[in-house]
């Protein structure tokens, strides 16, 4: 058995691929339409290159409703490893990104909080 | 931008009362909303853009569509019943905005759901799909790659 996929739920499919992409910096893999909805996915071009996000539909009112109440309460739904939280921090903040939390130690990592503009709050964590 | 807690805390809320369920005659407008974050509207529809990724505007407008759409799945309402329940005064305008959005006009995204298997009253499943039902209708290259990855390969 293997981890290959993971996923994040989106309020929007469209606005996510673009902020995940041009933002955040992952690239497309998959981006294929399934009756009204989309299968994309995307990887990080620091490799695996086989290990994927899907960005899927939270239509679900459930899921909607579980989504919002993790926001409200200032839970990051994902979490990415990045080498240097405090330059990712000065880059995003420069294209508009809006975060909850500036890189602040946390255990044996520093972690900072941002907003995907999708419904989800996304930590980034740099180990010591 | 980095938001203080109770920037946040405020901004969330207004999502919340923007996304309510509209009282007649009663829905906030959006400068209220952002007197009552204790914000100026220009500061306010700003920040709620960057954490939100809509307009204060744009994201009541969806979640009237998002429950319209819930409406009309269940089937118990006419098209023009939904219009008047979700907040819209104008059926014209409710059904192209509708239509725009959704890509379907409401009267025939209402057929499609109630020919979908489901129980009377309730929206059916297959609307609301989650990330593994919609695995089942990819195509087969869409997992060509898989398999064991070599070891270092990218």
């Amino acid at each position: 058995m293997r981890i290959k996929l993971t996923s994040v739920m989106v309020a929007d499919q469209a606005r996510a691929l673009r902020f995940y992409t041009e933002v955040l910096g992952f690239r497309k893999k998959l981006d294929l339409p399934v009756g009204e909805y989309r299968w994309i996915t995307v990887v990080s071009p620091e490799g695996p290159g086989d290990v994927e996000l899907a960005l899927e539909p939270g239509a679900h009112p459930a899921a909607k409703a579980f989504q919002e109440a993790m926001f409200s309460d200032g839970i990051p739904i994902a979490a990415f490893e990045v080498s240097d939280v405090a330059a990712e921090f000065d880059r995003l903040k420069k294209q508009g990104v809006a975060f909850t939390r500036e890189p602040t130690p946390a255990g044996p990592v520093t972690i900072a909080i941002l907003s995907d503009t999708c419904g989800n709050l996304i930590q980034l964590y740099q180990p010591a | 931008m980095l938001l203080a807690p109770d920037v946040f805390r405020r901004l969330c809320r207004a999502r919340d009362l923007l996304q309510r369920d509209p009282e007649p005659d009663a829905s906030p407008s959006v400068a209220d909303v952002a007197r009552g974050a204790g914000i100026s509207p220009y500061h306010f529809i700003r920040q709620f853009e960057a954490v939100f990724g809509l307009t204060p505007h744009r994201l009541r407008t969806r979640s009237r569509l998002d429950r319209a759409r819930l409406l009309l799945a269940e089937g118990r309402l006419s098209v023009t019943d939904v219009c008047m329940e979700v907040g819209f005064s104008s059926l014209g305008s409710f059904s192209d905005l509708f239509a725009r959005r959704v890509g379907e006009p409401p009267s025939s995204y209402r057929r499609r759901a109630r020919s979908m298997v489901s129980v009377p009253g309730r929206a059916p499943r297959d609307l609301f799909p989650g990330c593994l039902s919609l695995m089942a209708r990819l195509p087969p290259s869409a997992f060509r790659n898989s398999g064991e990855a070599a070891p270092g390969s990218l």
